[in-house]
């Protein structure tokens, strides 16, 4: 498939090299991160910002993982993200199909919803929110505060405005053609927005995925709320957060810290790179 | 069009009622009936720079109660101390999930207790052998009303640290007076432009409050009723600011990069060897020891107007406290007393540094560690506290008295303004429970 | 992927949801197909689709909001939510104050004007660069790309925290580097003393941050724009430059429009960074933007009814700003 026109250009050297200078100013920060988590204490804290260190050790990183229970935090991570984001891709998938395939009463009423819900302030919605999962606890304690289905919950609802928002996009790519020929070959309509729709859209989902899977991902506001004393039932920000001390942050473990959650991020990106883009598109492409 | 606008307050009018009809969620009462006596006692204690001292010393105190207690596990959870009132909110809200033991801040006493969050702990104490020896300016600060809500556990009491190597190199004295001590942090800077005269901060309030007692001058006033009113305007308090704000200028501290540090940012300017002089507490020096001016300093009383004369210093501490929702109020209180009690208070002072809040226990310390004798001395000369009220957290989340500092540092308003602007926000807090 | 690439033929250009214009939606199904034994079903089908969305979106945002509105209209303190304080409706009075208080309206300037800067700088950088993608090699274009996702997906806490460690006055990169070449005047010169230095130095966070959304969204909008259309145009002796103007920047526009739309709504909610790298708000308070204000007045002092009124308040500011937009976007022809 052949570039558009407006990116038609032959690429140029001079552009190589700007993008990768600008690549490294963005990167600049992570790098510094990186490096204050591998250099030792006292360089970290001496006068000299040196932009390289001749003892890199691992110690810092070694802290974090000594946390007690840093393991757990970790997995409890992982399991609200397995849940949440899914979950939220799920509840966002079904809603943007009705909103962009049907016409209906309500519908424009009900995009407006979606993007308002977005504009809540989400620290102001933690006492609501605090009391609405206590009650939940006093019926099904897994759902209420101190334990994960409180925050898995909270993240799909956190997530799923804006994947609507951003899938309504790919949804509508897909031609009426497509609809109307899985018509004539007798597909309901559950039918082909399970078999046909589904798969069409799943680079759309897997690249709206990953703005779902950085908020939880990264989210130390509602763990710190809701999970109140079962240490067993916080998530790895937190353990970040313990660094954070009243008198004198441990920097180098912070940015170690940093850099651990970074990294699935990362490791994310570059197994959706592809998808990203083509998804964003709303189109397939190669 | 009449109509319509009646129409627009009518609608208006039965939201607001629909909306007052269904009411925010209340907790209701928090105090649990029963007295369970095994089972797992939940402790929050906060995390440290330097944990491992404190953990040990705890680690020591609740294998002495496991053992004296047969089916009963104590489990500690070190909680940060930046994040403890989102924590404490928590835990005051959603009672099934609380505690039944944490250490507080003892400038949080009231706030909590105001939340229905901590239990009376009167009577424990009086009937507590070791109850008697705890310094009674300090049981003060566990009080409300009369009635005592938690056992002090230490006293955290801030004098002022300097440079020996540079004051002997300049020839000065430690300053017997706030007038001398201004002079000599100008003097300093003078000779050694790399250094600040005195480490202090525009947010570095628990630094700033011993100037306005210092000159006479109050942060605000109870009458008879209880009711508080500010007093920072007063002739005496705007003399403490502006003494202290004086120090905030390019000839000793310059507001520039001064103006922002807080109390811990200031004590790690002195400990990064970038300060002649530093407020600094009992609880620092642990740190200053370990760091290159380790053996370069030495601590006396911050002075106070009178040459010769200590200034008030604030009467800092962490209590600990049982919670109003626990199911084991007597486990809960046995520990509270057997961890604030005279051997690990002590143990704690081995470890940690932190002043025992007993009497004789002080005096022991002090006799066997000369180091704390300058904080020793600060607190036998007396200390002051902020209003024990409520609103004292609204004030002190809202940054009224760093933001009075700092628009007199920055120049922003002269102090009279910035003094009468603090007052007004005092009031509207203290107006506002 | 490859059974996706057999089963879309038909799609060709493989185009933007906006290729005619607009995300419109396909014409009514309904409508077309007349009655038949499927209609029952056709009509309810949109309405079971949104059935997750809704109990989810309902339970924990709506009614959420809907309490959020309540609690802004009762004195609703630390002791009144545990239950030793009766509680007492005050109607209006949380608003009164706020609207009363000079220090809000300075709150809600400074939010406006740095926000308000936030998105202009995000998307100029982040369109600038979704162009400059279009010209690189893949190996450039996969550098640029990952080290704006590692800028994405590093927590605002520490981002934050990065940022204020590389331009700290005297221990900072910055600095540092500043004076080695020279300019001495940049000795401990400090980066947050200023009240407008401050929201610079935030603001290049955030847009360090934010832009790689504008980025990657823009630049998959670009290369979606059907080729086509722009080899007749270009047939026609059209410039790239007119072509970019007047038929890919058209086509773009909705794509412009959600991330124009999703950068107002994070800029003006702007939390983290304020908090860590201002010191919760700046000298004397120069720096608080609205959220900040609200933790700080309200949560951080237990006074939910109140900071419940800033975050009423913020929400309504939002919806006015971006309603604002789309009525211009409508106007131009642009639809939801």
């Amino acid at each position: 498939m052949s570039a558009p026109v407006v990116a038609r250009r032959r690429p140029r050297v001079g552009a190589d090299v700007v993008a990768v200078l600008v690549a490294g100013v963005v990167a600049f920060p992570l790098y510094w991160m990186l490096l204050s988590a591998l250099k030792p204490t006292t360089e970290l804290m001496s006068g000299d910002a040196l932009p390289y260190t001749l003892h890199p050790t691992l110690d810092a990183f070694a802290r974090v993982l000594s946390v007690e229970n840093v393991g757990r935090y970790l997995l409890n991570s992982v399991l609200v993200a397995a849940v949440a984001v899914p979950g939220a891709m799920i509840c966002a998938f079904f809603a943007a199909v009705a909103l962009t395939r049907y016409r209906f009463r309500l519908r424009t009423t009900l995009l407006v919803t979606v993007l308002v819900a977005q504009m809540v302030p989400v620290e102001a919605l933690t006492i609501p929110l605090f009391f609405l999962f206590r009650s939940f606890g006093a019926v099904v304690p897994e759902l209420g505060l101190n334990h994960l289905g409180s925050l898995m919950l909270v993240h799909i609802a956190f997530s799923t405005p804006f994947a609507i928002w951003m899938l309504r996009g790919f949804v509508a790519a897909v031609p009426e053609e497509v609809e109307e020929a899985a018509r004539l070959d007798g597909a309901s309509g559950p039918r082909f927005v399970r078999s046909i729709l589904f798969p069409l859209v799943a680079p759309g989902l897997v690249a709206v995925s990953i703005f779902g899977f950085i908020s939880t991902w990264n989210d130390f506001l509602y763990p710190r709320t809701f999970i109140i004393s079962a240490q067993e039932n916080q998530t790895l920000p937190l353990a970040i957060l313990n660094f954070f001390k009243p008198d004198q942050n441990d920097w180098g473990a912070i940015m170690a810290g940093s850099v651990i959650m970074t990294l699935p991020v990362l490791v994310f990106f570059v197994f959706v790179q592809r998808h990203l883009v083509s998804g964003l598109a709303g189109a397939v492409k190669g | 069009m009449r109509s319509r606008t009646a129409a627009v307050a009518l609608a208006a009018t039965i939201t607001l009622a629909a909306t007052a009809a269904c009411a925010p969620a209340q907790s209701g009462g928090s105090a649990a009936a029963d007295d369970v006596q095994d089972g797992t006692l939940r402790v929050w204690l906060f995390s440290e720079v330097t944990q491992d001292p404190k953990e040990q010393v705890v680690d020591e105190a609740v294998a002495e109660f496991e053992a004296d207690h047969e089916g009963v596990e104590v489990e500690v959870e070190y909680i940060p101390v930046d994040a403890r009132s989102e924590r404490f909110t928590g835990a005051f809200n959603d009672p099934s999930s609380a505690p039944d033991v944490a250490e507080i801040g003892n400038t949080d006493l009231a706030g909590f207790v105001d939340a229905g969050g901590l239990m009376d702990v009167t009577d424990a104490i009086a009937d507590w052998d070791e109850g008697a020896d705890i310094d009674p300016a300090v049981l003060a600060t566990t009080e409300i009303d009369g009635a005592s809500y938690a056992v002090p556990w230490y006293i955290g009491v801030r004098a002022l640290y300097y440079r020996t190597d540079v004051f002997d190199e300049l020839g000065l004295q430690p300053p017997a007076s706030l007038a001398e001590l201004e002079e000599t942090a100008r003097t300093v800077r003078a000779a050694r432009p790399e250094l600040v005269g005195i480490a202090t901060g525009g947010a570095a309030q628990f630094a700033f409050l011993p100037y306005i007692w210092a000159h006479g001058g109050e942060i605000a006033r109870q009458d008879a009723d209880g009711a508080w009113t500010g007093t920072l305007d007063s002739a005496e308090a705007r003399e403490g600011v502006a003494a202290y704000a004086r120090l905030l200028g390019d000839d000793i501290c310059p507001a520039q990069t001064c103006a922002e540090w807080g109390g811990n940012a200031s004590v790690q300017e002195f400990v990064a060897g970038n300060a002649a002089m530093t407020i600094g507490g009992d609880f620092n020096r642990r740190a200053v020891d370990e760091s290159a001016v380790g053996d370069r300093y030495a601590v006396v009383p911050l002075p106070g107007v009178e040459e010769g004369s200590i200034a008030p210093a604030f009467g800092g501490g962490n209590h600990l406290a049982v919670l109003s929702s626990t199911e084991r109020r007597t486990l809960a209180t046995e520990f509270v007393q057997l961890l604030a009690g005279k051997r690990y208070q002590q143990a704690m002072f081995d470890a940690m540094g932190n002043i025992p809040v007993f009497t004789d226990v002080q005096a022991d310390v002090a006799e066997q560690v000369p180091a704390i004798a300058p904080f020793v001395e600060t607190l036998a000369a007396g200390t002051a506290f902020v209003p024990v009220t409520p609103a004292w957290s609204t004030v002190d989340a809202q940054g009224v008295l760093p933001t009075m500092v700092q628009t007199v540092a920055t120049g922003a308003a002269d102090v009279e303004m910035a003094t009468a602007d603090a007052t007004a926000a005092l009031d509207a807090a203290f107006g506002a429970q | 992927m490859t059974a996706t690439h057999a089963a879309l033929p038909a799609a060709g250009g493989a185009t933007l949801p906006a290729a005619g214009g607009a995300p419109r939606p396909p014409r009514p199904l309904l409508s077309r197909r007349g009655r038949g034994t499927t209609t029952w079903a056709r009509r309810w089908e949109p309405r079971f689709y949104l059935v997750p969305a809704v109990v989810v979106l309902g339970g924990l945002l709506a009614y959420p909001l809907y309490q959020l509105v309540v609690v802004s209209l009762y004195d609703y303190r630390q002791a009144n939510v545990s239950g030793s304080a009766p509680l007492r409706f005050i109607g209006l009075q949380n608003y009164a104050r706020l609207l009363g208080d000079e220090a809000f309206w300075t709150v809600l300037g400074n939010t406006v004007v740095f926000a308000g800067a936030c998105v202009v700088a995000t998307l100029a950088v982040g369109g600038a660069l979704a162009l400059l993608a279009t010209r690189l090699r893949p190996w450039s274009r996969t550098v640029l790309f990952l080290a704006s996702l590692g800028a994405w997906a590093t927590p605002a806490m520490t981002g934050s925290a990065v940022w204020l460690f590389l331009f700290d006055p005297t221990l900072g990169f910055v600095n540092q580097t500043l004076t080695a070449i020279g300019l001495d005047g940049f000795a401990g010169h400090s980066w947050t003393y200023d009240k407008w230095s401050a929201f610079a130095l935030v603001g290049a966070e955030i847009v360090w941050c934010s832009f790689p959304f504008v980025m990657v969204t823009l630049y998959a909008g670009i290369i979606g724009v059907p080729t086509e259309i722009q080899e007749a145009a270009r047939l026609d002796g059209a410039s790239t430059w007119r072509i970019a103007l007047s038929i890919v920047a058209p086509i773009l526009r909705p794509v412009l429009a959600i991330v124009t739309i999703q950068s107002i709504i994070w800029d003006f909610k702007v939390f983290t960074q304020i908090y860590v790298m201002t010191g919760g708000g700046g000298i004397a308070g120069q720096n608080l933007v609205l959220n900040v204000y609200s933790y700080q007045q309200a949560f951080a002092a237990s006074q939910y009814g109140l900071g419940s009124a800033v975050g009423v308040i913020t929400t309504l500011l939002l919806m006015v700003v971006t309603l604002a937009y789309l009525r211009a976007l409508r106007r131009q022809g642009e639809e939801l």
